[in-house]
């Protein structure tokens, strides 16, 4: 009869060992994923100074069309990039390292946002800003859903007008200094909420119609 | 991390280690599993069948213990008519006549069936006692195969493998996957001496333990599960014998399905409320068998309050979505909003379910050539269903039980 004294303990072992080895996997996965985002970070890092450059020499008679062309380029480029994160954070469980780029990206969106104002200023531009504050931090079951159709609204009209509006998402509760002051003076104090070009305040959708029509 | 996340991980921690736990007992045992000491003198064997109703039933049981292997100068059986309002009596009585070592018991009033095994466990002449369903049939050399554990003067009770006989309908085939798990299972449970359960199909007990144990319990509503408990909580082992096989009838319809499975569970309850001054304190009944049914108790509860919470978070969420969507006319669901990164969560439960599709095939394949009946039970599809519905029905099972101690309805 073989001796059945250890099997207790033996199977703590194992059992620690391949969950210790899950855990080990799905931390790698996870970084993977977040090495993914910070390299994707890393490029419109480069775009938005090279963007804001573009801006600052504006004077030097830079042509405004290609200026405008580079913001529109840019901010798609970031919002592309902003679904990539959305899922990644969706899947990650076990580290949190992936809030840190949410956050650094909530600052290139701001940037790009305080951007496109100067932009719109100097070169008159007839693109509409169309800035999307929605809560990151452990939203209600009602305001996930109310957010998510908001984000499929946005998504719809942005196809729909194309170059006609630039779309900025910002989550804005990451405790993130600029954005709360820019928060404090367009008085954005409900989540979700749109501000379209920095004057109208939106925080019910009833149709796409009722973002749409701003624009036509 | 989210709490979520984190008691999901506990349970998932707690469901491998009970898993390599059992894996490593069948690898430790593997040549063994189907083993069985030969008996070193000749026991002599009083098998004890209560009847209630069993007309349609009892002259079978009778026969397969009648005409078993075992030698017939070293056998008796008695059956004890608890009052039946068929034609029970009658059908044993005839074959008194037959088979000069079966007895009857007729019971003037309805008196359970612990009492009446307490009843003629008091005229029986074995030194072992045999408890026999009456709606059970040993096979011809069960019997014979569980007499030699009883060559270990600490062993105290000795219980088989209860398989199926009809598996027809959809139920009766998933309840066949059931009873070859359990079956395995508590083989597995043989190796560290805690069987927890001598069934009541076929089981053997040595009668000195019985009687120390005051014989079973009138007040248990299963008497099973509370005599083996008494009997490990007396310091004697519990074995199995995985090659004993014994066929029975199981539940046809959900109705009576659950009201069995309710009974065990109640019963379960019944004896670790009744034995809890032993947990973690005496012997394998304190240290393993009490805190192993509480933990599958409770993880299984656990896991489904858990999963209840998920759905109805979804649930609700998908409310909220839904409604918004048609307020804005939208779409609900869009392709781009599938997510092909799974996490780390998804691994887990792929893992555990696969271990568990994996373990379910390795013994229905090995108890495949023990089982002389249908086979058909155990194909893919009814596995699947087993693993992803049926066991999903057990914590629910739990929650009515305790609803009902609570309420002190301890009807059969």
């Amino acid at each position: 009869m073989v001796s059945q004294k250890h099997v207790f303990w033996e199977a703590l072992v194992i059992a620690v060992f391949v969950f210790g080895v899950g855990l080990l996997f799905g931390l790698w996965v996870e970084n993977m994923r977040t090495d993914d985002i910070i390299e994707m970070y890393s490029q419109s890092d480069l775009s938005l100074l090279d963007l804001k450059l573009q801006t600052d020499i504006l004077d030097l008679e830079i042509s405004c069309k290609n200026l405008i062309k580079s913001n529109i380029e840019f901010a798609d480029q970031i919002y592309f990039e902003s679904v990539y994160l959305r899922k990644y954070e969706d899947s990650n469980t076990l580290s949190s390292s992936i809030i840190l780029q949410h956050k650094k990206y909530d600052l290139l969106r701001t940037m790009l946002w305080i951007n496109s104002i100067k932009i719109k200023e100097k070169c008159d531009a007839d693109y509409v800003n169309v800035v999307y504050f929605y809560q990151y931090d452990d939203p209600s079951l009602e305001q996930k859903a109310r957010q998510s159709v908001f984000s499929k609204v946005l998504e719809e009209v942005k196809n729909r007008q194309g170059d006609k509006i630039i779309l900025i998402p910002i989550a804005a509760d990451l405790e993130i200094k600029s954005l709360e002051l820019l928060k404090s003076q367009y008085n954005i104090t409900k989540f979700p909420s749109i501000l379209l070009d920095e004057k109208i305040k939106i925080t019910e959708i009833e149709d796409i119609a009722d973002v749409e029509k701003y624009f036509n | 991390m989210e709490i979520v996340s984190i008691i999901y991980l506990v349970f998932m921690f707690i469901a491998l280690y009970m898993f390599f736990f059992f894996i490593i007992l069948i690898l430790k045992n593997r040549n063994e599993v189907f083993e069985y000491p030969l008996p070193m003198k000749k026991y002599y064997v009083s098998v004890l069948t209560p009847a209630y109703n069993e007309q349609d039933t009892i002259e079978d049981t009778i026969k397969s213990v009648l005409n078993s292997t075992y030698d017939s100068d070293y056998l008796e059986m008695i059956v004890i008519n608890d009052c039946s309002k068929d034609k029970t009596g009658d059908v044993v009585r005839a074959l008194t006549s037959k088979y000069k070592n079966l007895k009857l018991i007729d019971n003037k009033e309805n008196l359970g069936k612990a009492a009446s095994l307490n009843k003629a466990i008091k005229i029986a002449k074995g030194e072992l006692i045999a408890v026999v369903d009456a709606d059970s049939y040993p096979k011809k050399d069960s019997i014979y195969k569980l007499t030699g554990f009883f060559n270990d003067e600490k062993v105290g009770a000795t219980t088989s493998a209860v398989l199926l006989r009809h598996k027809k309908k959809f139920l009766e085939k998933l309840q066949a996957i059931e009873y070859v798990v359990m079956a395995w299972t508590r083989k597995l449970l043989d190796f560290i001496d805690s069987v927890y359960v001598t069934n009541g199909p076929l089981s053997m007990y040595r009668k000195e333990a019985l009687e120390k144990a005051e014989g079973f319990d009138p007040k248990s509503i299963t008497e099973d599960i509370e005599v083996t408990w008494h009997i490990l909580d007396l310091g004697y082992k519990t074995k199995m014998c995985l090659d004993a096989i014994v066929y029975t009838s199981a539940p046809n319809n959900f109705k009576a399905w659950y009201r069995q499975r309710e009974r065990w569970g109640i019963g379960g309850i019944q004896a670790m409320l009744k034995y809890r001054k032993t947990f973690l304190r005496k012997g394998m009944l304190g240290f393993f068998v009490i805190p192993f049914v509480l933990i599958s108790m409770l993880l299984s509860m656990g896991v489904f309050l858990f999963g209840i919470y998920l759905v109805s978070r979804s649930l609700i969420s998908f409310f909220f979505s839904t409604k918004y969507s048609l307020v804005t006319n939208t779409a609900l669901l869009r392709l781009q909003d599938l997510n092909l990164n799974p996490s780390i969560l998804i691994f887990f439960t792929i893992i555990l379910f696969t271990t568990s599709w994996l373990y379910s095939r390795f013994i229905l394949r090995a108890m495949r050539k023990k089982d002389s009946e249908d086979q058909q039970f155990w194909k893919a599809f009814n596995r699947v269903f087993y693993l992803l519905v049926y066991l999903t029905l057990y914590p629910v099972i739990w929650f009515t039980s305790i609803y009902r101690i609570v309420k002190g309805d301890y009807r059969w």
